[in-house]
């Protein structure tokens, strides 16, 4: 063990390189510059998570309509955006966007954008899946005791729908989170690209810079991981069955 | 059935309306209008332009260059980052004013935009481990030659030497990267890159720079298609900046004898009467 350790380690000599550009790592070149780093990804994490969110459960609503009009739209929308890599979506937006607004559009705007509008269409999906997945007899006494459509939806299914999504949700949003490292392929100065401005320039240590940040996505996505159990626990109050123990 | 249609029809609209709306200015009524000129640089390649270990910022000779003609626009500077393989088309959608970064004037690239004066002549050569045994492009045959994506190296070697595999890069320093870890015998780009990237290291005798003039790479500032007044006024700024001193001042402070990536001027700007 002892042996392996040092060989190991001895792999991992320049660790004075990181510790150096550890702020840059953190927050880019942050007050005098542009936000970056670790503070960039998270920023784009924590904004597509929430647009995402609200987006997927609305889209997610409207695939589930009876009504023609409302399902349709959000079928195509999930099945275009489930049927195209996340990458192609980032470059997407980032080239047409400019074309279709007439103006230049800032890259961390268009990789937020592309993160929410690709996270979106699975989130609506983990829905439908979610109410679909609450016995129908939920959707017949709330109606049968007078509450309209919406009322029904809103009282009754999702508070306990999306207690159950909680954990589909996590998985999408971690995955969302790691994939914030793609807008780099846009110039996005997220983590990732931090990490090559310094091995570029220093032009060592990449096996140190990139343990640091696989260490720093790590963390983030144990963090998200560990907040969205706590939230499970709080939410298991609303849960009307299987709660006999 | 009738809501149906109405999608469509209004998307239709929309995108006239903002296709119309994309007509402008030239240019520099643009940047004065903004206060600001946004000038793409590359932020992984020293000296040309790279993020400083201190300040946290990107700096370098192509930075400094943008800096005088921001001062001479009397507007502001914004660097934007850019790599070998999105600059042109972040130049052509407006997202950047000019490209300074390293970029080669090319008859081929004069489709999609305009060129300044050459600012940097340069040549492409190759850099190799120093006892590698290869000297010239000819020693290449059946090896892997690492360069980076989009640039103009990549296709160079490619018909100077048509027997090598070209493994391409997003950067140049990750091609050295990957030439220290064995992956491919030499790295072939402009020779003050390779330079930069060769002193950058540890042990800069490891490594030689060697090889024919593969191609001239000489380096212009991209601007606009078809605004001749904003490339007028890059032009003559770039003159000035050579008649003055201040070009030679600049380039000393980068490549002198005191930095790591010393090249000496021994060439002389297109110069204007």
């Amino acid at each position: 063990m002892d042996t392996f350790t040092t060989w190991f380690f001895g792999l991992f000599t320049n660790w004075p390189v990181v510790w150096k550009n550890f702020d840059y790592l953190l927050i880019g070149a942050y007050p005098q510059g542009p936000l970056g780093g670790l503070a960039m990804s998270i920023v784009m994490a924590v904004i597509g998570i929430f647009g995402a969110f609200w987006i997927g459960l609305a889209v997610g609503l409207m695939r589930l309509s009876r009504k023609k009009w409302l399902s349709w739209p959000a079928l195509v929308y999930i099945e275009i955006i489930r049927g195209t890599p996340l990458l192609m979506v980032i470059f997407w937006f980032y080239f047409f966007a400019p074309i279709l607004l007439g103006q230049a559009v800032p890259e961390t705007h268009s990789a937020i954008a592309a993160f929410t509008v690709f996270t979106s269409a699975y989130v609506a999906e983990i829905v439908r899946a979610g109410v679909l997945a609450i016995p129908k007899g939920q959707t017949e006494a709330a109606r049968s005791s007078g509450l309209s459509h919406t009322q029904t939806m809103m009282y009754i299914i999702l508070p306990q729908a999306l207690r159950n999504m909680i954990p589909s949700f996590v998985n999408q949003f971690v995955s969302l989170t790691k994939d914030t490292s793609l807008a780099m392929i846009i110039n996005v100065n997220e983590l990732t690209l931090s990490a090559r401005h310094i091995y570029t320039r220093t032009m060592k240590a990449p096996m140190e810079i990139f343990l640091t940040i696989a260490v720093l996505y790590f963390i983030i996505c144990w963090v998200l991981t560990a907040f969205s159990r706590k939230l499970e626990r709080n939410m298991s109050r609303y849960q009307a069955r299987n709660n006999a123990h | 059935m009738l809501k149906m249609w109405k999608m469509p029809v209004l998307l239709l609209i929309a995108s006239l309306f903002m296709v119309l709306s994309t007509a402008h200015a030239g240019k520099l009524d643009e940047i004065k209008a903004r206060g600001a000129l946004v000038a793409g640089v590359k932020d992984s390649q020293p000296p040309f332009g790279y993020v400083d270990e201190n300040s946290r910022q990107i700096v370098g000779f192509e930075p400094d260059l943008c800096a005088a003609l921001a001062k001479k626009l009397g507007v502001k500077l914004e660097l934007k980052p850019i790599t070998s393989s999105t600059r042109i088309p972040m130049l052509e959608q407006g997202a950047i004013d000019l490209i300074a970064g390293t970029l080669t004037h090319q008859i081929a690239r004069e489709e999609k935009i305009d060129f300044s004066i050459t600012y940097f002549p340069a040549v492409q050569k190759l850099l190799v481990k120093a006892d590698s045994g290869i000297n010239s492009v000819a020693d290449l045959a059946g090896k892997k030659v690492g360069s980076a994506k989009g640039s103009t190296s990549e296709q160079n070697i490619k018909n100077a030497q048509p027997d090598c595999t070209v493994v391409s890069f997003e950067t140049y320093p990750e091609a050295f990267l990957a030439m220290k870890q064995g992956k491919v015998v030499a790295v072939t780009t402009d020779a003050p890159i390779l330079l930069g990237i060769r002193n950058s290291d540890d042990n800069p005798d490891d490594w030689i720079i060697v090889g024919e003039d593969i191609a001239a790479e000489p380096y212009g500032i991209g601007v606009p298609e078809n605004d001749s007044k904003f490339r007028d006024f890059v032009n003559i700024t770039l003159m000035e900046m050579w008649r003055s001193g201040e070009y030679q001042a600049l380039y000393d402070q980068w490549f002198g004898e005191q930095t790591k990536f010393h090249i000496p001027l021994n060439w002389t700007m297109e110069l204007w009467p």
